[in-house]
């Protein structure tokens, strides 16, 4: 018998694969039919205006125990606040549903990141998640989506909102527990309640919207953001 | 082995939208993409999907490119995070139990064919009529290699993988380390991990 590893190199060479198929032609057939995508342009803001306040109207809704009232707007288009009485039950924190694991070179070209990489990314249906740590163990999340997006927060009556500046830009840093709501690319209302929704702040950046979840102070999610790109 | 020179030069001018030159590239490496993903999905028809896939998203990723690096362990990469997502949305674990190519069909020789070298060594086992025999070939005798086979098929998924990248598909600790989307210490570890399940029950 010889040493083991020449031996499955050996065993290697007589394991049976299936014949490889000719890949060429149809790839090619591929790359020629879609022309390097042209990225979809944004609909006139108004339409999305109007699509996120009837969005927000049926989200709040469909939601069965927000006894609400409509208390605060925020500037971030795609993004609204909506305070409640009482959030609705959220399901106990679990492992998140990120999508499709995919490389750094995979993710949309407008994808921001910040100077510390991810440790890994993952892509739902547009949506872009950035994570570090484990999708067990998750130390920070930053989504990212763009499309024609809504996200709503349900806050409890008292939480505090407060307005932060990233890059010349609004954004929101919420220290208080909420229920995310969202409405991704395809127009299906997602209920992201599963999501680490403890500190969160909220940004925009060209017509990319992001949202930094964590146990991080003000000062290091504002680093983070401010470092995204 | 691709020629590295060639071979940039090929990224550069895919990279600018000839896709003459990405067929090339992709003629190139089909074969170790198409098996790369039938290791990790488990059958043919998602591995081809798979790779199929792989190329045109590389293809569209080649702007992310770092030129003058590596293109296989980067393109891997991507196959292989193809596969991984198909067999994930399947719900279901690589049932992929490997073989040995048997000689009992002439027509098995293209089973292996692109793995240039090897074509028809299996073959040379028992219908040997006028070949030689390859002086390897004669390290193993049947029995043993079908034994050693099923110990590696007896192993846990994530040892046989990083066995069969590692000496079936012939790949690099980077690469396996690309297709595994772990560290190259892990793959390290995890090589020699395996390898001393294999010597205890093949021993």
């Amino acid at each position: 018998m010889p040493e083991l590893d020449v031996a499955l190199r050996e065993l290697g060479r007589q394991v049976e694969f299936p014949p490889t198929p000719d890949l060429a032609v149809e790839i090619r057939a591929r790359l020629q039919r879609v022309p390097a995508a042209p990225r979809r342009k944004w609909g006139r803001p108004l339409a999305i205006a109007l699509a996120v306040l009837v969005v927000a109207v049926g989200a709040v809704l469909a939601v069965p125990p927000a006894r609400t009232a409509i208390l605060d707007w925020l500037g971030l288009r795609g993004v609204s606040i909506v305070r409640v009485d009482e959030l609705p039950p959220t399901p106990p924190i679990g492992r998140l549903d990120l999508g499709s694991r995919v490389t750094l070179e995979e993710a949309p070209p407008w994808t921001l990141v910040p100077d510390e990489e991810p440790d890994s990314v993952w892509v739902d249906d547009g949506t872009v998640n950035l994570l570090w740590g484990t999708p067990d163990d998750v130390r920070l999340l930053l989504t990212e989506f763009r499309g024609e997006p809504f996200i709503e927060k349900l806050i409890e009556g008292g939480a505090e909102v407060e307005h932060v500046t990233v890059n010349g830009r609004a954004g929101v840093w919420l220290e208080q527990p909420h229920v995310v709501m969202f409405r991704d690319p395809r127009g299906r209302l997602r209920d992201n309640a599963a999501r680490l929704a403890g500190k969160t702040l909220l940004w925009m950046h060209g017509d990319v919207t992001l949202r930094l979840e964590g146990d991080l102070s003000k000062a290091e999610a504002l680093r983070i953001a401010r470092s995204a790109q | 082995m691709s020629r590295p020179r060639e071979e940039s030069e090929l990224v550069e001018r895919a990279r600018r939208g000839d896709e003459s030159a990405y067929e090339e590239l992709v003629r190139a490496h089909q074969g170790i993409a198409f098996r790369t993903a039938y290791l990790v999905v488990g059958n043919a028809a998602e591995a081809e999907e798979a790779a199929q896939e792989g190329f045109v998203k590389a293809y569209r990723a080649l702007g992310r490119f770092r030129p003058g690096s590596p293109f296989r362990p980067w393109l891997l990469q991507i196959v292989a995070n193809e596969a991984r997502n198909r067999r994930r949305s399947e719900g279901r674990r690589a049932a992929l139990a490997l073989r040995v190519a048997t000689d009992q069909a002439p027509t098995r020789r293209r089973r292996i064919q692109g793995r240039a070298g090897f074509a028809g060594m299996a073959d040379s086992q028992s219908s040997s009529g006028g070949a030689a025999p390859s002086p390897e070939g004669a390290l193993l005798a049947g029995e043993e290699r079908e034994q050693l086979l099923a110990a590696v098929n007896a192993l846990r998924e994530e040892e046989r993988l990083v066995i069969a990248c590692r000496y079936f598909l012939e790949l690099s600790e980077e690469e396996t380390a690309a297709v595994l989307d772990v560290r190259v210490g892990t793959v390290k570890s995890r090589t020699s991990r395996a390898l001393d399940h294999l010597r205890e029950s093949y021993a």
